[in-house]
């Protein structure tokens, strides 16, 4: 087998699925849905700004909790732009925008980033070593410009940069190996400071470096306050920036009295907070022809107060000019500025009011108008932007983040959009029934299990209850009939959960790193059913789902964290119906669905594959396959002793020494087989491989860059089949599947052929095995005839020995882009054909390529006999190329997905498809197409005006005839 | 199955190179051993592509080999920048949601030791999927110099992501063979009385022989009751019309019928 080296056409390469699946352009918002998330704002990192300074309409911009930079359009909570800073999900970040300027600066990891604020496109970016604390914008600078200030942690040094704004160049570098533990980076009209800790864990003082603006000179080092002061980073509340007057304030650990200094003198003031505060935040304007005034928004456990302090320019003293009333419930304070005038807004649960820095009289009020009246979201952080429109008239509007994870924009009140960024962040997801119909199926089964006569009342009576829904059912006949014709019945959401006939309303539970829970309606254009907060206790964070599971029978779902909490809601409605805090239970590591006596249930399995004991009549009827401490996997049996369950280990299986397990993939649980054999194009039948305990372990040895694949009997642990391959990446992604009688896996490898001619190949690979039982066809191999039970534990006698072997046939194909989250379609009976549906991370899209093209027994260097193009197999060409068209997000930008969940719809043709991340998105597939469902391109309204164009020819026609007839009688 | 040698011979060679790294390092950091240079891909305007404005924000491009993955966004020069690239024979790719750009193959070597000092080398070349490394395609130039030096990325086309669905279309019913072979017979049976409707009396009685005599008017007109008879068509007419209960045979059957009716009935 060797690669052919001519140039390949890519008209043909385009040409080859293009016959197989698209999706219609009508399709889009049809059959799909897609939530284009960006994460939950952070409070540091959000504000309005204006892309162009010339422009009056300004942007709303944040770098969100997930490391998601983006641009949302004020006006109805659109995105402009987004960008996922670092490749993968991080939290913290910096974000800053320069005042009439067109870009915005951002630092997350160790890299410092600029971007054009209107079209999202990169203006610079810089590495450097270690680990970014801070970023500002300076405001004033010689060359008219605006520059960005960074502060990295490198080991025990400090570093601050000044980059220029423009182009992306270090201006200068100031560098002091200290020890200390630098915090914030601010900077004055004249002056740079750099704010770092001093000192010990837990006993720190604050050092401010005052440097020059255009050496990066040290010129002055000020400690503030005495040793001990500052207990951890996080007690310094705020450090200002690019105020006429900047300030650092502090507070001591029990929250009584904060302390504040402005940057550059050497005293400090103390302020005396309100009693059980649990939390303190400052608000100042970012601009230095601002006034210097700020505000300290101060929490206690049920209510909210602000106060409002003066800076003296001259003396540098604070003074308090005001304070706003403590009001019951969580309020919201942001600040505004334009020009001099300093706003700052209150949002409540009731109402929106602003008042100005100089003075607390109440400039605007208004009262916040709800559009649920049941629940009033509390408001955590957000940011306003105030406009005065006359003398005495304002209109501000403010974007809030609410304790639900929503991010609403309140235009004077009204409710203006809101984002459900809390869906963004999910770490599991499951499909779930609706659990209505679910009545009737235990109603017939009643009726089945009970004597006729009593049967038959009960049927009856069942009958005449319900005809009470006749009326309504014929009712919604004529709309039903005229929706359908003109077909727009699935294009509106519908706010009632119901199931349809096609399978295709299901529930998908989603459960986020934040601790959320929610309830999506996956036929309704993945509509928000419920969310709730999972931990009523604060639980850890982020929250690290173990495993979730549907059960259908009860309607429950079950969610278990990693920390031995769970808890059991309802799918339809999230209730809870039990839950358990965390450090109750063991630490689990994982979770498995098993099926014992008393039912399917959910399998707790802790740290190290350890398995709590387990009652007797819960004990899992399957062998379970653990990892081990060791890095290895294991197979647990149990066997009931006396009440208890006693487990046993059955086999264990540990990689070469080197080698570590970075992927194991098993059956699905719903993975039917329509046919055992694969029919050739000479009626010759070669016979699958069908073993349902059948485990794919991918291990890597990340020196010698060796990928290893072995497929594992999960009841005896013995290895059917493996492969190595050399040059491979252990540090990119490797994704493997299993379905039906055929495995794959996907890997970044480099490596040279071991063929007569030396080739290297490079490129993103899929390879491709099929099991069979035998490498003949007509042929069972020894599971012939008289074997009709086969067990993987009395392996069939061969004369040869040794255990059972299935015959494998291998492919390799070279994808035109990395794969991530492979998942096989899956469908009701298994007769469809199946897609095996990839994530693209770098092309944040998800592709649907169809097992036709993955197929181990297309005719390499040759093309197929005509008996083999009637199996459908095609001429081997090593390359895949990822076409757009087999694109099933098709244009949308899916970004960060983590998981694709398939679930097979009533319809045998269809397969639902989930995949969430960051966004959620959700769609239909039909690998073998949509053969048993009318799709839009079938016109209903030109059937029905053929039928009347028809009907009206017969009847002009016929009397037409007739007559003629009549005459001709006539004249006889 | 595939088969292959310890092919690590990339990671080799280079690991060599380190070991000899200069200070030839053009970034910010010099804490590196290694060798680091910025590298530059463009999207060069094309008539297909004038102007990287119409890209999505979030383009990106990608640098990837064995144990090395650099990842630039698009600036709004219409650039990647790859920064801190170390030695190594790259796969580049560019990742855009409307157009679809041919990979390229970067080197990164270190050119053999010209003097004293050691200089970075950046080529590239295209390349095609599946098929030898070493089988690259013609040699992109890299224009400018220094720093500002770049590699054009070929923009193969518009991305098109949906299929168009099969309308209805009156020539594509026309085409089919059924309704070719339909058309031919109705022309057959509505265009033949009338053109013996419109031949010379003498020559149609002469015609009208003819075809009493041959087999296939026996066979055409035996299809229906004994032939000649006009009072068997009448009947069946009278039926048709008359009851009227027949409808799904009466499209087809009238026409025909009607045909043979009006010629026998002139007779």
């Amino acid at each position: 087998m060797h690669f052919p080296t001519q140039t390949l056409s890519i008209a043909v390469l385009l040409a080859l699925p293009a016959a197989v699946r698209a999706v219609f352009k009508d399709e889009v918002g049809h059959i799909d849905y897609h939530h284009q998330l960006l994460g939950v704002p952070q409070r540091e990192t959000t504000f309005f700004h204006r892309p162009r300074p010339e422009d009056r309409a300004s942007l709303l911009y944040t770098l969100s909790d997930l490391g998601v930079l983006g641009a949302v359009n004020p006006g109805n909570g659109a995105i402009v732009w987004r960008q996922l800073l670092d490749g993968n999900i991080t939290e913290g970040g910096h974000l800053r925008a320069a005042e009439d300027e067109t870009w915005l600066a951002t630092a997350l990891g160790s890299s410092v980033h600029a971007w054009d604020s209107l079209t999202g496109r990169n203006a610079w970016t810089l590495d450097f070593d270690g680990a970014v604390k801070d970023l500002e914008i300076m405001e004033m600078t010689a060359n008219g410009g605006k520059d960005v200030l960074a502060l990295h942690e490198e080991d025990g040094t400090t570093v601050a940069r000044r980059i220029h704004g423009g182009d992306g160049r270090v201006v200068w570098e100031f560098r002091e190996v200290n020890n200390d533990v630098p915090l914030q980076v601010s900077t004055s009209a004249g002056k740079v400071f750099v704010v770092t800790l001093h000192g010990s864990l837990l006993s720190y003082s604050l050092k401010v470096v005052v440097l020059d603006t255009v050496t990066g000179k040290k010129l002055d080092e000020i400690i503030l306050g005495t040793k001990g002061e500052v207990q951890k980073p996080e007690d310094v509340m705020f450090v200002g920036a690019n105020s006429a007057a900047p300030v650092v304030a502090w507070t001591d650990n029990t929250l009584t009295k904060l302390k504040v200094n402005v940057l550059g003198s050497k005293g400090r003031q103390e302020f005396p907070l309100v009693a059980d505060a649990v939390e303190v935040e400052i608000h100042a304007p970012h601009t230095s022809q601002s006034s210097p005034h700020f505000l300290v928004h101060t929490r206690t456990a049920t209510a909210s107060k602000a106060d409002v302090y003066h800076v003296d320019l001259k003396s540098n003293a604070i003074s308090k000019a005001y304070d706003l009333p403590l009001l019951e419930g969580g309020s919201a304070f942001s600040t505004s500025s334009s020009a001099s005038n300093v706003y700052f807004t209150r949002v409540t649960a009731d109402e929106v009011i602003i008042t100005s820095s100089v003075s607390h009289g109440v400039l605007g009020r208004w009262p916040l108008k709800s559009k649920t009246e049941t629940e009033k979201p509390t408001a955590v952080h957000g940011v306003s932007e105030v406009v005065k429109k006359a003398e005495d008239n304002y209109a501000v509007r403010s974007a809030i983040v609410t304790d639900a994870d929503d991010w609403t924009q309140i235009v004077n009140g009204d409710v203006a959009w809101t984002r459900p960024e809390g869906l963004s962040g999910a770490v599991a997801a499951t499909w779930a029934e609706i659990p209505e119909s679910e009545d009737l199926a235990r109603t017939l089964e009643a009726e089945a299990h009970t004597d006729p006569w009593s049967a038959f009342v009960h049927r009856v009576t069942r009958h005449v209850d319900e005809l009470q829904y006749l009326p309504a059912y014929l009712q919604a006949v004529p709309s039903r009939l005229v929706a359908s014709i003109l077909g727009s019945e699935t294009s509106t959401v519908s706010d009632t959960l119901s199931r349809d006939s096609f399978g295709f309303n299901k529930l998908v539970v989603l459960a986020t790193k934040r601790g959320k829970l929610y309830g999506l309606d996956a036929g309704n254009h993945g509509r928000i059913v419920w969310s709730k907060k999972a931990n009523e206790t604060p639980g850890a964070k982020p929250w690290d789902v173990a495993a979730i599971h549907a059960d259908d029978a009860k309607g429950f779902v079950t969610v278990r964290g990693a920390n031995g909490e769970f808890i059991i809601v309802k799918s339809d409605t999230g209730k809870t119906v039990e839950s358990m805090p965390t450090g109750l239970f063991p630490p689990v590591e994982s979770a498995v669905v098993v099926d014992s006596d008393a039912g399917p249930w959910l399998l707790p399995i802790g740290k190290g594959g350890k398995i709590a004991e387990i009652n007797g009549s819960y004990a899992p009827k399957e062998t379970i396959v653990t990892r081990t401490e060791e890095g290895g996997i294991r197979g647990v049996k149990f066997v009931s002793e006396g009440n208890q369950a006693v487990e046993i280990p059955t086999w264990e299986f540990n990689p070469p020494p080197g080698q570590k397990i970075v992927e194991v993939a098993s059956r699905a649980k719903h993975d039917p087989i329509a046919s055992i054999g694969r029919v050739l194009g000479d009626r010759t039948v070669k016979y699958k491989y069908l073993n349902p305990n059948t485990l794919v372990v991918a291990a890597v040895d990340e020196q010698a860059e060796v990928l290893s694949v072995y497929l594992l009997d999960t009841v005896s642990g013995q290895i059917l089949t493996s492969s190595t391959y050399e040059g491979v990446d252990a540090a990119k992604d490797i994704a493997c599947a299993v379905a039906e009688n055929w495995f794959l896996c996907s890997f970044f490898g480099a490596y040279k052929l071991r063929d007569s001619q030396a080739q290297t190949l490079k490129g993103y690979q899929v390879v491709v095995s099929d099991l069979y039982e035998s490498d003949l066809p007509n042929d069972r191999g020894s599971l012939g005839d008289d074997t009709l039970n086969f067990s993987s534990l009395d392996p069939v006698d061969r004369p040869a020995g040794g255990p059972y072997l299935p015959s494998v046939a291998s492919k390799t194909f070279v994808l035109s882009g990395p794969v991530s989250c492979l998942t096989v379609t899956k469908t009701r009976q298994g007769v469809a054909s199946r897609q095996l549906l990839a994530y693209m991370p770098e092309a944040h899209g998800i592709v649907g390529i169809p097992r036709l093209v993955l197929e181990p027994r297309r005719p390499v260097g040759r093309d197929p006999t005509p008996a083999e193009a009637e199996e459908g197999l095609s001429r081997y060409v090593p390359a895949i190329e990822l076409d757009p068209r087999l694109h099933v997000t098709h244009r949308r930008d899916v970004l960060g997905v983590r998981e694709i969940l398939t679930c097979p719809a009533a319809l045998e043709s269809t397969s639902l498809v989930l995949a969430y991340g960051i966004d959620v998105y959700g769609s239909r597939v039909a690998p073998s197409l949509a053969f048993d469902i009318l799709g839009k391109g079938f016109n209903k309204l030109a059937l029905l005006g053929t039928v009347a164009a028809l009907v009206m020819g017969v009847g002009v026609l016929r009397p037409m005839i007739r007559k003629k007839q009549i005459d001709a009688r006539w004249k006889q | 199955m595939y088969t292959r040698q310890a092919g690590v011979l990339l990671g080799t060679l280079f690991s060599c190179l380190a070991a000899t790294a200069g200070a030839a390092s053009s970034s910010s950091s010099s804490s590196h051993a290694q060798p680091q240079t910025t590298l530059t891909l463009r999207i060069p305007s094309t008539p297909q592509l004038p102007s990287a404005h119409a890209l999505p924000a979030w383009t990106h491009a990608t640098l990837t080999a064995l144990g090395a993955a650099h990842d630039a966004p698009l600036t709004a020069a219409g650039a990647f920048v790859f920064r801190n690239v170390t030695p190594g024979s790259y796969l580049a790719d560019v990742h855009c949601g409307a157009y679809a750009f041919a990979p390229l193959r970067v080197d990164v070597v270190l050119s053999e030791t010209s003097g004293k000092e050691e200089k970075v080398v950046v080529r590239a070349w295209e390349t095609y999927r599946g098929n030898d490394w070493e089988n690259k395609g013609q040699e992109v130039p890299r224009s400018g110099s220094g720093e500002d030096g770049g590699f054009a990325v070929r923009v193969l086309g518009y991305k098109e992501y949906f299929v168009e669905r099969g309308g209805f279309s009156v020539f594509g019913i026309l085409k089919n063979p059924m309704i070719l072979m339909g058309l031919v017979s109705m022309v057959l049976f509505i265009g033949l009385p009338k053109l013996i409707e419109n031949m010379d009396p003498e020559m149609r009685a002469e015609w009208e022989e003819q075809q009493k005599k041959s087999p296939m008017a026996s066979l055409m007109g035996g299809g229906q009751q004994p032939g000649a008879s006009p009072m068997g068509n009448f009947d069946m007419a009278a039926y048709m019309a008359g009851q009227g209960s027949n409808k799904k045979d009466e499209g087809e059957p009238t026409s025909s019928n009607n045909g043979g009716g009006k010629k026998n009935g002139k007779r």
